[in-house]
């Protein structure tokens, strides 16, 4: 079978459908979810789709259901290993805690970065955004 | 159900555009075309920030700008069960008429194995012939169907 399917798009994905899949989008997001369907462009329909937060060793989900992602907006798609899944060394923390330390930590990151940009600057650097470390 | 499909089928249902900038617009379905351009009804427009509101009548949105569509569950059981019905008429139609493939205009749904898949590789020898009747197989394969 794999030898009449070339490598491309939808020749290497067809293995990952019907299975749980993790998503990375490109403003940082990590789904999962089932891969109910796909196209050449790379985009994707996801059923039971939960967005999980992270935050060091802690994590909360976010159901979204079902999920028609546009290609262009995905950095990485992966099957999930089901077993190694249930072995992960994070633990579940109310979504609104999460929240709280979510947005405490991007504030600190503005903060930084303001100081960053000042020192780059006086070293004649420009820097107009910080997305080095969405994903 | 490819993609696009699954948004077609969702033509007057109520779902969520959230744009690449995190803008996100909730309304319902009017159109749709394979750009992934979209109109809506009676939007509500949400800020990125999450802290701005806006009503809308009806909008239009390019799909370029489109980061994905958020729609409700049972949409896509019912689009499939639409797909599935129609696949079926088009199978007992195409029949009686004698081979044409399904109903829906510009797509004549799966059709089975690819044909010439098996024959093409039994036949051809090892090397550029073999691997070019690999490569044709998909094509005959999903054009004329087997009633």
């Amino acid at each position: 079978m794999d030898a009449l399917i070339p490598f491309t798009t939808s020749g290497s994905l067809v293995d990952l459908v019907d299975k749980k899949v993790l998503v990375v989008l490109r403003d940082g997001r990590k789904l999962t979810g089932v891969l109910r369907s796909y196209d050449q462009f790379a985009n994707f329909l996801l059923e039971s789709t939960v967005e999980r937060l992270h935050y060091k060793f802690e994590y909360s989900d976010v159901d979204i259901g079902v999920l028609l992602i546009r290609g262009e907006n995905v950095v990485a798609l992966g099957e999930i290993d089901l077993i190694a899944e249930d072995n992960l060394p994070f633990v579940e923390i109310p979504l609104d805690e999460m929240r709280d330390k979510l947005a405490a930590q991007e504030k600190r990151r503005e903060r930084d970065n303001i100081v960053k940009d000042k020192v780059l600057g006086s070293l004649g650097f420009v820097s107009d955004r910080h997305e080095g470390d969405a994903y | 159900m490819l993609p696009l499909a699954l948004l077609s089928a969702a033509q007057g249902k109520p779902m969520l555009v959230e744009l690449k900038n995190g803008v996100t617009f909730n309304g319902h379905l009017v159109d749709c075309d394979n750009f992934m351009n979209v109109t809506l009804r009676e939007v509500y427009q949400t800020s990125a920030d999450g802290e701005r509101f806006w009503k809308m009548k009806e909008m239009f949105i390019k799909g370029n700008v489109i980061k994905y569509f958020r729609i409700a569950d049972a949409i896509l059981d019912q689009a499939a069960e639409e797909q599935e019905k129609n696949r079926a008429l088009g199978r007992q139609r195409g029949g009686g008429r004698g081979g044409r493939g399904g109903g829906m205009p510009g797509r004549g749904g799966r059709g089975g194995p690819p044909r010439g898949g098996q024959a093409g590789r039994g036949r051809g020898g090892p090397g550029m012939r073999g691997a070019r009747g690999g490569a044709g197989a998909g094509g005959p394969g999903a054009g004329p169907r087997q009633a």
